[in-house]
């Protein structure tokens, strides 16, 4: 069961490495690739990351990266791959602002501000888990199915163990998440004060 | 319609998160043993301090046993602890490399054999490369080998593993063993911590709930430098529990007074302006919430302690009781009735000594075979491993030199 985690936890890694360089790929061409573009180029990538090269290389590149970065959550996952589709609905600002927001709030008391430790929550509270599925819900009602599936995808992850952690939180977040999501408020605050200067260029009373 | 097919998942996925919630065990209680009554000896007191050799004194107590654990040829040791067999003999773990930290760190161990006092050649239990195979993922350095035995009856080794950084940046793992500790399973990562598992580290030995499971007494020094109880289900931490915050307190060493109330002491690491003694953490549910109290009046230098319960309800402590500096080690004993912590043995002491040539006396771990005695092992001056035994009847003896009247001297020593 242990050796089946940890594979799976390095296909997770070597695709998700792979999904990210299809991504940035992508930015410098000028044409949309096709989907079965994306799943070959997917493929391909995530195989260099999957095998070790040799080389003095004892492992293979996504286990050197699952060092550096542990296990990304199933949230950070799905919304990377799920980005690959075609048509995909991008996540919602307010989404991020939550995820900055919790954020805020979590990592300081979860690396030991007080004896109030919220990451122990997500080991079976009932009052957590109720939270996370208003949260799910939420983003149901704001008309973000995405948000819907990948929240239950990520309970259902947790209900079977699926990675090394017991912990509920793990599956919803993790720094990665927050980075990105902190980058695009960031750059969803420049682009408005942007957009806000140029309008106010072009409308300037004369 | 796709709203409605999304809702209806999430109905699904929460039914099957409450039963998952359901599922998991209840809370238990500490395991525990009732404590023998203290017999009350009325033989003449011994000379305690004697020389550390197996010979008998003035009334026919062997002094303790001192043995050195076996040398590997590396440079630096550390990290000792040991566990009873279910022979009788007992196994030794500790790690060892060209420093401390290095690449070539392994962790070792070797057994005791009571009868003829002696030491097994070393064996390697774990070393990086394996450590990395195991749990697929880069390992730089290996570290704090802790044994525990599970409730049935297998072995259970956890170990620091660090990826980036230094031990700052540590992870648990551990492996389990089926056969005594002859040959281990593929290590497991237990994850403890949000910020990508790091800086979760283990040193003191665990203590068993009465469903089987294993409470783990661990501690994080990132950011913070505090302890954390971990509930363990054989390699995977399934609940944990704060025992201090902020950045004074590390390294928890815990005693179980009953079902459901345990003390923990830590090894303080408080500013240089703060108050150096032992701090105390209290749990009145079993490890399920812990409260910081008053410090135990014992001189804390930011270095490791070690304690036991014998099975007449004394404990016993070893630690640097000083403010500064490793290089005095003592043995210390509770008096039962007092509670006051009397020095019962100094095990090391080099105070007489200039400062560049004190040694460092480290990292003190004790167990007990039957209860009774006591094995110590701890890191001398960071190029060997010592090994302490005291034997039952020797212990007896310092305990009844204790002083009991609050009109003796040494009755307020550390109470």
């Amino acid at each position: 069961m242990n050796n089946l985690m940890q594979t799976v936890a390095l296909i997770e890694m070597s695709l998700t490495c792979a999904a990210l360089i299809t991504l940035l790929l992508q930015k410098t061409f000028p044409q949309e690739f096709s989907l079965s573009t994306k799943v070959l180029l997917v493929f391909f990538i995530g195989n260099l990351f999957y095998w070790p090269f040799g080389f003095g290389m004892e492992l293979p590149p996504a286990a050197y990266l699952r060092a550096v970065i542990g296990d990304l959550s199933i949230v950070t996952m799905l919304l990377l791959w799920a980005s690959l589709l075609p048509g995909g609905k991008p996540a919602p600002l307010t989404f991020k602002f939550a995820i900055v927001f919790i954020a805020i709030g979590f990592y300081p008391f979860a690396l030991g501000f007080s004896m109030v430790d919220p990451y122990a929550w997500g080991y079976g509270s009932i009052v957590f888990f109720i939270a996370v599925l208003f949260f799910a819900l939420v983003c149901g009602l704001a008309n973000w199915n995405k948000g819907v599936w990948i929240i239950a995808i990520a309970i259902l992850a947790w209900a079977a163990q699926w990675h090394e952690s017991a912990n509920l939180w793990d599956y919803l977040l993790d720094p990665l998440l927050v980075i990105w999501a902190l980058i695009a408020l960031i750059g969803a605050f420049y682009r408005k004060r942007r957009d806000k200067a140029r309008s106010g260029y072009l409308f300037r009373p004369g | 319609m796709s709203r409605v097919i999304a809702l209806c998942f999430l109905f699904l996925a929460a039914v099957i998160g409450f039963l998952h919630i359901d599922s998991r065990p209840v809370w238990a209680p500490f395991a525990t043993n009732t404590p023998a009554p203290a017999e009350v000896e009325l033989e003449s007191p011994v000379n305690l301090k004697s020389k550390n050799q197996n010979t008998p004194n003035k009334v026919g107590i062997a002094n303790p046993i001192s043995t050195w654990l076996p040398e590997t040829g590396a440079a630096s040791v550390h990290a000792a602890s040991l566990i009873a067999l279910k022979d009788g003999a007992i196994r030794a773990f500790w790690f060892a490399g060209s420093r401390e930290g290095a690449a070539d760190v392994v962790i070792n161990s070797a057994v005791f054999d009571p009868k003829s006092s002696s030491w097994s050649a070393p064996t390697v239990v774990m070393d990086r490369v394996s450590a990395e195979k195991g749990l697929s993922r880069y390992i730089a350095k290996l570290g704090n080998p802790v044994p525990a035995r599970m409730s049935d009856g297998r072995l259970q080794l956890f170990f620091v593993t660090v990826s980036i950084g230094g031990w700052a940046g540590s992870s648990i793992s551990s492996v389990i063993s089926d056969d005594e500790g002859l040959t281990w399973k593929n290590p497991q990562r237990l994850i403890s911590s949000p910020l990508v598992n790091l800086s979760t580290l283990v040193k003191s030995p665990s203590v068993l709930f009465a469903d089987g499971r294993l409470g783990l007494p661990a501690y994080h020094e990132w950011i913070g430098r505090f302890g954390e109880f971990l509930r363990i289900d054989a390699g995977q931490v399934i609940d944990k529990r704060r025992m201090s915050s902020g950045r004074s307190a590390i390294q928890p060493l815990v005693f179980v007074n009953d079902a459901q109330d345990a003390t923990a002491y830590f090894r303080q690491t408080r500013g240089a302006s703060q108050s150096k003694q032992v701090p105390v953490s209290q749990t009145q549910n079993a490890g399920q919430s812990w409260k910081l109290t008053t410090d135990l009046a014992i001189a804390n230098p930011n270095s490791a302690l070690t304690g036991l319960e014998l099975n007449n309800g004394t404990r016993i402590l070893v630690l640097n009781n000083i403010e500064t500096g490793r290089y005095r080690l003592v043995l210390m004993m509770s008096n039962s009735k007092s509670g006051a912590w009397h020095t019962v043995e100094v095990l090391e002491d080099d105070e007489a000594l200039p400062d560049d040539q004190r040694k460092e006396f480290s990292y003190p771990y004790l167990m007990s075979v039957d209860g009774n005695d006591a094995h110590l092992v701890y890191t001398w001056d960071r190029k060997k491993i010592r090994h302490r035994y005291f034997s039952g009847a020797w212990l007896k003896y310092a305990q009844n030199q204790l002083p009991i009247l609050p009109t003796d001297p040494l009755y307020q020593e550390a109470k």
